[in-house]
């Protein structure tokens, strides 16, 4: 479904990929993990389209998307989710949600969707005439996870959906990240959790100062040394288990 | 923390209630004082209000879309009223439109006239922002960092346009003699009929903006960038056409604004100068950035102008607007509806 070859990019002049190379197959989750300023923002930015892709290509259902621009992206169906933070706060959920299908041609599909989404979150449907501003932490994480869904995305790319979250919220959030994957979608979750990231994921990828540094099967990666290694910069503890 | 937050804003809230009723008796006290006057000081104060508040909203749609404060706001104003005044004078004066309607009145003219003014101001806003601001604040970051080039580039654009205009109108007063019935009276006050439509107008371009803005998709939008527009861009907003929308959607305001305001004074093309000053002294007083926060603005420096004009002295009608700014500035300085602080990513 997406595949990224040989990616450089970066902010400015600042380079922060420096080859990173991954693939993601039809309806799998994948799990993109690695530590504070390592690139794995940086990959889902290029993908999105927010920065540019300086060499390397990235292709998306058979298309290379690394010359086109934000919304374009979106409306072939590859969705960034960003953390919880990135609301429109002086919205309603409503209005947030509606922004999200906001490609959507028809208001047919729009309401559709939003049946979905409240379906997976029934709490967003609960709050949905509040203002974003009010809601609490793993609301927030859920509307931006339910805006991502309303445009009827491919795929979606989700950037650190446990960030600042009470693990009993993280697990309902990535208990329906599984949903929405059997429901046919493709999922790639950036984390720094790994324990809860591979617990849910099919594959996974360690990256390491801008570069892909171990992949392999998350059941295998659960108990590899040199992910801890790789994750934490050598000693040190996981911590953030 | 937050006590002493809370304890400001009320000292603030006291602050300007105290100002407010010094104000209240400051012109209760004048001698002109009686029912009569304080009516038609409303009824004006409110006329220009919203005047003042149409260019404000401009300015303040810009600040939040483009994040630049545009200097040039004032001559989209200026431009706005010669196009009115043009298309007015060919309509009626060149007896163009009796020879389609036999049976045309002056209004039908001046409507049109708005009209064209506010659309032709509109594509003309978005031109301006495509050629001159686009490529300087792609420079400074795509429209995030904007820098002092471009505040540079406001002034410099409102000198060219007014040249501009020096070329095509020349720099003399054009009288605007909008042909739109007897003067009417209101609950005892009479008013020509230029600012009943000044109100009437007003109003309605008001709610038509408030409508776009909360009940259409594409206001939807506008109000997504004028936000963010990193989350934007990823909710499949195409951003660059928006802000470009954002500049053409202000202009037109200003451009309508100025076919408003030409009939009661005359057009002339220094005219941009002042309103640009008074409406961004409205968009501080209601608030920076924020869209209901420059109308109120509006009111409140057109009401605070018209009294301190009509019970102090009228000599210094463009003196007292900026007075009520910086004493906002002193005592609130968000402004009223000034506390939603913008993020920046």
């Amino acid at each position: 479904m997406l595949k990224i070859n040989n990616l450089v990019s970066g902010y400015g002049s600042v380079q922060i990929l420096n080859g990173s190379s991954m693939e993601v197959k039809n309806q799998s989750i994948v799990a993109l993990l690695g530590g504070n300023g390592t690139g794995k923002s940086t990959i889902l930015k290029a993908c999105s389209g927010i920065i540019r892709a300086w060499k390397g290509t990235i292709s998306f259902d058979g298309e290379e998307i690394q010359n086109l621009a934000p919304h374009k992206i979106v409306e072939k169906g590859l969705v960034q989710v960003t953390q919880g933070k990135d609301v429109f706060p002086a919205m309603t959920v409503l209005e947030n949600l509606r922004l999200g299908g906001f490609v959507l041609k028809s208001n047919i599909n729009l309401k559709n969707n939003l049946e979905k989404v409240f379906n997976y979150f029934p709490r967003l449907n609960e709050r949905k005439n509040q203002l974003a501003a009010t809601l609490s932490g793993g609301e927030l994480q859920m509307l931006c996870i339910g805006r991502g869904l309303m445009s009827n995305p491919k795929m979606i790319m989700l950037d650190e959906p446990s960030a600042a979250l009470a693990p009993q919220i993280v697990m309902d959030i990535f208990k329906n990240i599984n949903k929405i994957r059997k429901d046919g979608l493709t999922v790639l979750v950036v984390e720094q959790n790994v324990r809860m990231a591979l617990l849910l994921a099919d594959y996974g990828y360690v990256i390491k100062d801008g570069a892909i540094n171990v992949e392999g099967d998350s059941k295998k990666l659960m108990y590899d040394e040199s992910v801890k290694d790789s994750y934490l910069g050598g000693g040190g503890t996981t911590a953030n288990v | 923390m937050f006590k002493k937050l809370r304890l400001t804003s009320k000292i603030e809230n006291a602050l300007m209630l105290t100002f407010t009723l010094i104000f209240l008796i400051f012109i209760s006290i004048s001698p002109d004082m009686n029912l009569e006057s304080l009516k038609g000081v409303l009824i004006i104060g409110i006329t220009v209000g919203i005047i003042y508040g149409l260019v404000a909203v401009g300015i303040s749609l810009i600040y939040t879309g483009l994040d630049v404060v545009n200097f040039s706001h004032g001559e989209f104003f200026m431009l706005g009223a010669f196009t009115g005044l043009t298309v007015y004078n060919f309509l009626i004066d060149g007896e163009i439109i009796y020879k389609i309607f036999p049976e045309a009145y002056g209004w039908v003219g001046y409507v049109i006239g708005l009209f064209l003014a506010f659309v032709t101001m509109g594509l003309f806003g978005i031109l301006i922002e495509r050629i001159f601001l686009r490529p300087l604040t792609k420079k400074g970051g795509g429209y995030t960092v904007a820098g002092m080039g471009i505040i540079i580039c406001g002034f410099g654009l409102s000198v060219i346009l007014q040249n501009v205009a020096y070329v095509i109108w020349d720099p003399t007063a054009h009288p605007f003699h909008a042909d739109l019935g007897l003067p009417i009276t209101l609950g005892g006050v009479t008013l020509p009929m230029t600012y009943l439509w000044m109100l009437v107008t007003g109003f309605i371009v008001a709610g038509a903006l408030y409508f776009f803005l909360n009940k259409t998709k594409m206001g939807l939008g506008v109000r997504a960038v004028a936000y963010s527009k990193v989350v934007s861009n990823l909710v499949g907003i195409n951003v660059p056409l928006y802000i470009s929308i954002i500049f053409g959607i202000a202009c037109a305001l200003a451009g309508i604004a100025g076919t408003l305001v030409g009939p009661t004074y005359q057009v002339v093309i220094y005219m941009g100068y002042i309103i640009l000053l008074k409406a961004f002294a409205a968009a501080v007083v209601g608030g920076f950035g924020s869209l209901p926060g420059a109308i109120i603005g509006g009111f409140t420096v057109g009401l605070f102008e018209t009294a301190c004009a009509f019970f102090i002295s009228g000599s210094h009608k463009d003196a007292y607007a900026f007075l009520l700014m910086i004493v906002v500035l002193l005592i609130k300085p968000t402004g009223f509806f000034g506390v939603q602080v913008k993020m920046k990513a």
